[in-house]
């Protein structure tokens, strides 16, 4: 599928130390699936990796860390510019953080 | 209970409150406020719509067509001197009086309603099968959402699998925006579909639409493979291949036949589940299903549920579609109207009669669908040992097992004993599929299982949202509820 959106007006932000270009609008994890990363966060108690799965903030699978918030859902949330987005380690663990 | 009922207090200043604003939610709030009644829709996403009428993320590439989630939209927004959206606003707790906690972008608050309409939605069914935690496996809706709503292709090759028309639906819609559907593959066989014509002719208009979508499969030249089912995802880190073998009519695999299909997404789903969640938390009685979820919200003819003033409307209060739900919405939005007094109780049944004959009109088609789409024993033995059931507490079905072989054959009691449904999704994606395993291991009634218990916070809040922040017109978050953090959720 083809972008028509202008390089000018793409938004960068940051993923796993990667700088990402994507539409303005889109989520994270659509961002991050359009550029084949598809390994969001790797559990804690089998290390398997997990990804994008119910896209409407059900399955709480594609949890990401962004800015230094833990636990955020990365099909809910937009991307803004400059946005630090880290994959998550270890779900449980943080599960005290917020989830917007 | 009838619309016209004393209780609670009738007045034309009742704080009325829809929660979804979906079809269901948003034909309930354009219905009070053409009678002449203030309302405020909470809902979680940032737009109207919901999840099927989702408003795109980004431009569409293609000339939108007009709609019908468009059309509702217009029509709340022309009575926005009356309809109040809070969008980006999730309903986190029920408590008595109809009192809601919200969590929104400015904080917590407390918002009171004489009436409350629950129109939640339903999200889609995948039990458990070898290899569905791996990336690159999601469902059909997540994968509209990426090619519809952000623009995104969820792959190269896509196979869509599970049952019922939506998996064309999706399949079309990716295949219109240039990516490659190398197949559907759904538990019916033709002939099962066959015996339900005479209920599916009941809707001609209905008929002919899936009919459409069926030829416009075959133009695409998609491959439909009915009597099949999906028995394993495989991958090294993502999803590489799909495991498909032919299936009976309860839907048990013939893992001897079974066949390998070259694909790096797979969209998998059984149908829909009803979001409880909300009815749960306001104390409404609930009655089983056989249908995906297994439970819903018991009702009376104007959509009251058994607990007085709380309504509920859409896929949430059952799963019909799109059409019905509008047009529940609509009669729920009459009960609601005259039960607070604004119209007569005549005037109500009146108004309610030619939607009541459409929605019986359209039951009919309805009941030939839920008989093809009600869940059969093959999609509880698809999961092996070391398949993880609870993908937020990653729990194998081993370790259900054990449970279930030292005594824990309820929800509750496999709750307590393994963490299943413990984890931040609160057991939406587990526990139905859990159940149901329990159900077609002849352990027990749906009743005796029981349906999943949901606890406040319905979504992860921290403790700062809850505690700190005030909004204008709020109150202070309960301390109770502070203390009641979703990972000190007990089974209860």
């Amino acid at each position: 599928m083809s972008t028509t959106t202008p390089r000018s007006e793409m938004v960068q932000f940051e993923f796993d130390g990667q700088q990402v270009l994507c539409r303005p609008g889109q989520s994270v994890a659509a961002a991050l699936w359009a550029v084949r990363e598809t390994v969001l966060r790797t559990t804690a108690e089998h290390q398997a990796p997990r990804g994008y799965f119910c896209g409407m903030g059900v399955c709480f699978d594609c949890l990401v860390t962004i800015d230094g918030r833990p636990n955020c859902q990365a099909c809910l949330v937009p991307v803004a510019p400059g946005m630090v987005v880290t994959p998550q380690g270890a779900a449980r663990a943080e599960s005290g953080g917020g989830v917007s | 209970m009838s619309p016209d009922s004393p209780e609670p207090t009738p007045s034309d200043a009742s704080r009325l409150v829809v929660i979804g604003a979906g079809p269901a939610g948003m034909a309930t709030a354009i219905t009070l406020a053409e009678r002449g009644l203030s309302v405020t829709v909470v809902d979680q996403n940032p737009r109207p719509g919901g999840q099927i009428y989702r408003y795109p993320a980004v431009p569409s590439t293609k000339p939108r067509q007009p709609d019908r989630g468009g059309a509702l939209r217009e029509h709340l927004a022309e009575h926005s001197d009356r309809i109040t959206v809070l969008s980006d606003h999730n309903v986190v707790g029920i408590y008595p009086e109809r009192r809601l906690g919200l969590c929104g972008p400015e904080g917590f608050r407390i918002l009171a309603a004489d009436r409350l309409v629950l129109a939640p939605g339903a999200y889609e069914y995948v039990p458990p099968f070898p290899g569905w935690t791996l990336p690159g496996v999601m469902t059909p809706g997540a994968a509209q959402q990426l090619v519809k709503s952000q623009g995104v292709a969820p792959g190269r090759r896509v196979l869509l699998a599970g049952t019922g028309p939506f998996l064309l639906v999706v399949a079309l819609a990716l295949h219109e925006m240039g990516v490659q559907v190398v197949g559907i593959v759904d538990t019916l066989r033709r002939r099962d579909a066959f015996w339900k014509l005479p209920s599916l002719l009941a809707d001609g208009k209905l008929l002919k639409q899936g009919l459409d979508y069926v030829a416009g499969v075959r133009k695409a030249g998609i491959p439909l493979m009915t009597g099949h089912i999906v028995t394993r995802a495989e991958g090294r880190g993502r999803l590489e291949q799909v495991v498909m073998a032919p299936c009976d009519a309860d839907w048990v695999a013939d893992h001897d036949r079974s066949r390998p299909i070259v694909a790096d997404a797979l969209c998998v789903g059984y149908g829909f589940v009803p979001r409880l969640g909300l009815a749960q938390l306001a104390g409404c009685e609930l009655t089983p299903t056989n249908l995906p979820g297994g439970w819903i919200p018991v009702t009376d003819a104007w959509g009251q549920t058994s607990v007085p003033g709380v309504f509920t409307a859409g896929d949430g209060a059952g799963v019909a579609g799109a059409i019905v739900a509008e047009l529940a919405g609509q009669l729920v939005g009459l009960g609601v109207a005259s039960s607070c007094g604004a119209i007569e109780a005549s005037e109500a049944e009146r108004s309610a009669e030619p939607i009541r004959e459409r929605l019986h009109q359209l039951s009919r088609f309805r009941r030939g669908l839920d008989e093809l789409g009600s869940l059969r024993k093959g999609l509880s033995q698809l999961a092996d040992e070391s398949t993880v059931v609870c993908r937020c507490e990653e729990i194998r079905r081993a370790e259900v097992d054990e449970a279930i072989s030292s005594g824990s054959t309820t929800l509750r009691s496999l709750k307590v004993a393994t963490r299943l449904g413990m984890g931040p999704c609160q057991g939406r994606m587990c526990q139905p599929a859990c159940a149901r395993r329990l159900y077609d291991l002849g352990l027990g009634s749906l009743e005796e299982i029981g349906p999943p218990a949901f606890r406040p916070p319905l979504v992860p809040v921290t403790v700062g949202q809850l505690a700190g922040m005030d909004a204008p017109g709020g109150e202070p978050a309960d301390a109770e509820l502070v203390e009641d953090g979703w990972e000190a959720d007990s089974a209860s």
